[in-house]
Parts: structure tokens; C-alpha cells; sequence
């Protein structure tokens, strides 16, 4: 039985907002799932939908083979969930709504553990409203992880932490995957999906574009690298465009910049050069997820399936927060 | 049962509400003076704390309602707009669970505030007239408790309907206005706008009884006239005058009982009711319907 699926499911806000359309999604149990997309994609939809938070216009979700709707409540028992939009606006301490999650889930945990777990023990008798924001989002994790839950619904899980806590945080994720629980985890970052997730699914919007493992993604997209070589003295050009595999050559001033639609290409561009000028650095850049991630949405959406059109993800999220 | 965790810690999270406690130490002082200015008329000692608690009411009728709203317009709406329904249901708890959870929380502070009041006066009454009419105090204490659960009541189902802070305080003032302060400074009544309604625009024969009936739909008036249920005859309220027969007195014991029955003291029970479990019914319809976000 899978751990979520979902059926034809869709939201509608109003008229003609369609934030998520005929989303069938499978997940299977044990796996981590990365779900992808811009800001505003339907990712939270989608999640608030499988936690009853929204009720779809139109299809249903089953979580556990129970239905999302009528069964919230069996489903809650089962499931951890770090949610978007949080606030601890109670007038309680760290350890207090540690507590009262484990309390909530009738759970055997020490809360104390848990605190340590996600970092924050020693800030634990601290009103957890005057926490700064990553420290925030550990308490939530740790509320989250509490009842050692067959599934953790994550939702933007790396939101406000610092890089060690992303770390702690992803290495947590993947023990408790070990052991069994299924994690399906929201991001906009690509460079955490590819370092903890088995499969991934990017939404745009409210479609999910593409689903397969990030070596398949990565397969799937049209292999696009670039090369800046900076050299002692203006390098030429002539010559370089015409090496197989590169599509594009620039220079400006010192720096000759190709790109390749065939990665190999790189090494003979780097030969070609040094015979003429001396070359003293060189930047490479294979073709990255976040260009892969422009080709799904950004950049297909422009229709001539160019790679690098698309709005770079990092300024787009900026835009539209 | 995860309706009592709900309640606990919202009521964990409310005690330690200086603003609550600051409320709940006013509400006592202003029961003290009530005692204290109250003793001055004649009468056995039992009659002075009886008269005492008679104005309790009279006061409790207009600062209860400000005191349940207060408490309970943000019960749902704060949680919504502030992000902590989303742990609250994230957790195995139900919308019910939740929606019951915040009621008996929200309740028991407004009962706690009732309480200081009562400790309050009573403790005044003891000092002063060393009496105790358990009757009175107990009786009167049980109808404001259950006056104060309906306009929780109101301010759970404003607190439902509303999605945001903003709305839930019109809301509540609103309430505040329309159920009490046009009772308490008559400007426009709804017995008045019946009348007009009934005489001007329908040309019918003036009919107290009707407009004093849509005046009862009041919690306001339901609860003094609740009140009149435990007390002495003659320490009755009369609030319907325009409806009693030119040959019974005002003071008189038959002044209850020649009204028609949806005009006599008992009737404040229905009255009462139907603000306690109507509004919970629509804002729990409300609740459970809405989209969280």
C-alpha cells in the first residue's frame, strides 16, 4: 500500500485560480520524496491538502489508504509533520510544546531527547515565540518527529536553518528513512533534494511536470555545460566554435566563456586555448539542477526548450517573497 | 482525549496572560467597591447582601459580555492568522477536538474571572453584614456563568466565521454593540423598530407583547430576567412593564406570572439556550467547512 496517493486531486481559489490540477502522485512506503517548484507552484496546496488543512474541489488523496477527509484523524495518529506558516505564538516555553506533541500523539518519547536531537535543549526553557527562526524550525522538527511517525510531511523543512543545521537536520531525515518511515519533503532548493531524495516531482504550476529519481532527471534534460577560461592576454576565438559539442563561444576581455551542449567538449575547448594564450584559471560548470529545474518550468514555458531562458530559481523566489 | 490536551494548553498558555490576570484582579476590585458602595439601604443583613448581589448582576449584565469576547473573539481566528492551527491539527487532533477544546478552555477563564469577582464580594459581605444567602449567591452565580458561556459562545462562532484578527475584533464589538449597548442605551430598540414595522408599515394595532418579545431575544435581557428565577419576589426586576395589565402593581408577586409565557422570567432559560448552542452550532459548521492556509 502506498504511503500517499493521490487521485485526479485539485484546488481551485475562487474562479479561475488553479492551484493544483489533477495532481496523480504515487508514494510508496519507505521512500523520500522531494517535491519541487517555484514558489507558488501548488506545492503547499497539494500538502495542505493531504493534511485536511484544504478540502479539494475535485478529486481525493488517500494517506495509508485512508482517505485525507474522512479519516484525518486515524491519519494524524500515523503521521509527523513540519508545516508551512507555523507560529508558536502561546505563551510557552521550548519544552512545553515539545511536551504537549508528545503528550498529543500519546507517545513514549522523552521530550528532553527529542530537544537534543534537533539542538535546542539548552534553549528549551525559553518562550518558544521569542525563538529566532531556525531555532523555530528545529522545535517544529522535533515536534514533528515525535511518535517515531510512519510518514513525515516536511514542507519547506530547511527554511531559516543554519548550514550545520541543514546537515543535522538531512542526516535525522535519512536515519529515520532507514528505519522505515516514508518522508516526503517540499522544497525550492534544489541542492537539498538532490542530497537526500530517492525520487523527485516538480510541480509547476499546480502540474507535476516531471517525476523520476535525479539521475533520470538529469538524464532526461538536454546536457548543457559552460567553461569560462581566464587567460594572460585576450585569448582568440576563431577555432574554438568549431570543436564538436560547442555551441556558443564569447569572449570578453581576458575571459573566453564556451558553452557545450556536450560536456566532453570541455577539455578539448581548455587544449585549444592554452595553445594560444596562457590560461590561468578556468571555471566549469556542468549542467546543474537548477538548470534542469528552469527547463521543467521557467525556461519551458518560453517554448523554444533552450536551457539557461528560464528565470534563474534563486531571483525568482526573491520576487515573489 | 486530545479535546482536554487542546483545552490545557490554551488555558496553560491563557494564565499566563498578564493582560487576564490584570482583567481578573479588576473585575475583583470593582465587585469590592460594588459591596462596599452597596450597604447604605435598610434591611436585615441577609437583605443588604442580597440587595448587593442584585447589583452585581446588574453590572456583571453589562461588563460579562466585554469579558467573554475579550477572552474568546481570537480562541479560533488567532490561532489561524498566528500559524498555531497548523500544529494543532498537524498533531492527531480533529477540528471538533479543537473547536470543543478552545470552548471549555475560553469558558473556564471567563468562570475564573466570574469567580474572582464572586470571591470578591462575597468576601466584602461576610466582612460587613456577616451574612450568606446561599440561595442568592449561588443561584445568581450559576445564571451569570451560564450568561458569560453564551457569549463565549458568540465570540467562538465570530472567531470561526472570521479568518483574521481584524475581522474577529469588528466582529466582537459588533456583537457587543448590537446585543447589549442597544439594550442598555435604548437609541434604537428592536422593539421599536417592531413596533414601527408592525403599526406604520403593516397599519396593525399596537401590540406590547410582540415588541417586547423581540426585545427578549436578548441575552442581555434573558439574564436579568434569569436572575429574577433566584431571587426573592420582591427583589425582582421588572423589564416588560408594557406588558402588564393597569391593575397589577409593579411590585406586585403576580407581576411575573399575568405576562404571556414567552414573556415571563422562565422563558429566559430558552432564550439562553438557544444563544449557548445556536452560535456553537453555526461556528463549528463554520470550522469544519473552512480552508486553513
Amino acid at each position: 500500500m502506498p504511503s500517499i496517493q493521490t487521485n485526479g486531486l485539485t484546488k481551485t481559489f475562487g474562479e479561475d485560480v488553479v492551484a493544483v490540477d489533477s495532481l496523480d502522485l504515487t508514494i510508496e512506503e519507505g521512500e523520500i520524496f522531494g517535491f519541487l517548484g517555484p514558489n507558488g507552484a501548488g506545492k503547499s496546496t497539494t500538502i495542505n491538502m493531504l493534511l485536511d488543512f484544504i478540502r479539494p474541489t475535485d478529486g481525493s488523496a488517500q494517506v495509508f489508504g485512508m482517505d485525507t477527509q474522512s479519516e484525518c484523524a486515524a491519519i494524524r495518529e500515523r503521521i509527523g509533520v513540519l508545516p508551512e506558516g507555523y507560529g508558536f505564538d502561546d505563551y510557552l516555553t521550548g519544552r512545553e510544546y515539545m511536551e504537549w506533541a508528545v503528550e498529543t500523539k500519546d507517545a513514549d518519547d522523552d521530550p528532553e531527547q527529542l530537544l537534543d536531537l534537533v539542538g535546542i535543549r539548552d534553549d528549551a526553557d525559553r518562550v518558544a515565540s521569542g525563538y529566532s527562526k531556525g531555532m523555530q524550525q528545529r522545535l517544529a522538527f522535533g515536534m514533528a518527529l515525535a511518535d517515531d511517525p510512519d510518514l513525515l510531511v516536511l514542507d519547506e523543512p530547511s527554511t531559516g536553518l543554519d548550514p550545520n543545521g541543514i546537515q543535522h537536520m538531512r542526516s535525522v531525515i535519512r536515519d529515520r528513512a532507514k528505519e522505515g518511515t516514508t518522508v516526503f519533503f517540499s522544497s525550492h532548493i534544489l541542492s537539498e533534494v538532490e542530497a537526500v531524495c530517492d525520487r523527485v516531482g516538480v510541480m509547476n504550476e499546480g502540474e507535476l511536470v516531471a517525476i523520476d529519481s535525479i539521475e533520470g532527471l538529469r538524464e532526461s534534460a538536454s546536457g548543457q555545460a559552460t567553461i569560462e577560461l581566464e587567460c594572460a592576454e585576450p585569448p582568440r576565438a576563431d577555432g574554438v566554435a568549431d570543436i564538436p559539442g560547442v555551441s556558443a563561444v564569447d569572449v570578453a576581455d581576458r575571459t573566453l566563456t564556451a558553452e557545450c551542449s556536450d560536456p566532453s567538449a570541455k577539455v578539448d575547448v581548455v587544449k585549444r586555448v592554452d595553445q594560444r594564450a596562457e590560461v590561468v584559471d578556468i571555471l566549469a560548470d556542468n549542467t546543474s539542477l537548477e538548470e534542469l529545474f528552469n527547463q521543467f518550468t521557467g525556461g519551458g514555458r518560453d517554448g523554444d526548450g533552450s536551457v539557461g531562458e528560464g528565470i534563474d530559481l534563486e531571483d525568482s523566489q526573491e520576487a515573489s517573497a | 482525549m486530545s479535546t482536554v490536551t487542546v483545552a490545557k494548553k490554551d488555558f496553560k498558555a491563557a494564565r499566563r496572560s498578564k493582560l487576564l490576570w490584570a482583567a481578573a484582579i479588576v473585575l475583583g476590585l470593582i465587585a469590592a467597591f460594588v459591596g462596599y458602595v452597596s450597604g447604605g439601604a435598610s434591611g436585615t443583613d441577609a437583605e443588604q447582601v442580597r440587595a448587593l448581589f442584585r447589583v452585581l448582576t446588574l453590572l456583571l449584565a453589562v461588563l460579562l459580555p466585554i469579558v467573554a469576547l475579550v477572552a474568546s473573539y481570537l480562541a479560533i481566528a488567532g490561532e489561524r492568522e498566528g500559524g498555531g492551527i497548523k500544529f494543532l491539527l498537524s498533531l492527531p487532533n480533529t477540528r471538533r477536538s479543537v473547536f470543543v477544546g478552545k470552548l471549555l478552555s475560553r469558558n473556564g477563564i471567563v468562570a475564573g474571572g466570574v469567580a474572582f469577582m464572586y470571591v470578591a464580594a462575597i468576601s466584602v459581605a461576610l466582612a460587613r453584614h456577616g451574612a450568606f444567602p446561599a440561595g442568592v449567591i449561588f443561584g445568581t452565580l450559576l445564571v451569570t456563568l451560564v450568561y458569560g458561556s453564551t457569549f463565549v459562545s458568540i465570540a467562538l462562532a465570530m472567531s470561526s466565521a472570521a479568518a483574521s484578527r481584524s475581522r474577529a475584533i469588528a466582529g466582537a464589538f459588533g456583537t457587543y454593540f448590537v446585543l447589549v449597548i442597544l439594550y442598555v442605551f435604548p437609541v434604537v430598540s428592536f422593539g421599536d423598530i417592531a413596533r414601527w414595522l408592525h403599526t406604520t408599515l403593516l397599519g396593525a394595532d399596537p401590540n406590547p407583547d410582540l415588541y417586547n418579545a423581540v426585545q427578549y431575544t436578548s441575552p442581555y435581557l434573558a439574564y436579568r430576567k434569569a436572575v429574577n428565577l433566584v431571587m426573592p419576589a420582591d427583589m425582582r426586576q421588572l423589564v416588560f412593564t408594557s406588558s402588564l395589565p393597569e391593575d397589577i402593581s409593579y411590585g406586585s408577586a403576580r407581576a411575573n406570572e399575568v405576562l404571556p409565557l414567552y414573556l415571563q422570567d422562565e422563558f429566559s432559560v430558552v432564550v439562553l439556550a438557544f444563544w449557548l448552542v445556536v452560535p456553537l452550532l453555526i461556528g463549528y459548521a463554520l470550522f469544519e467547512r473552512a480552508d486553513l492556509e
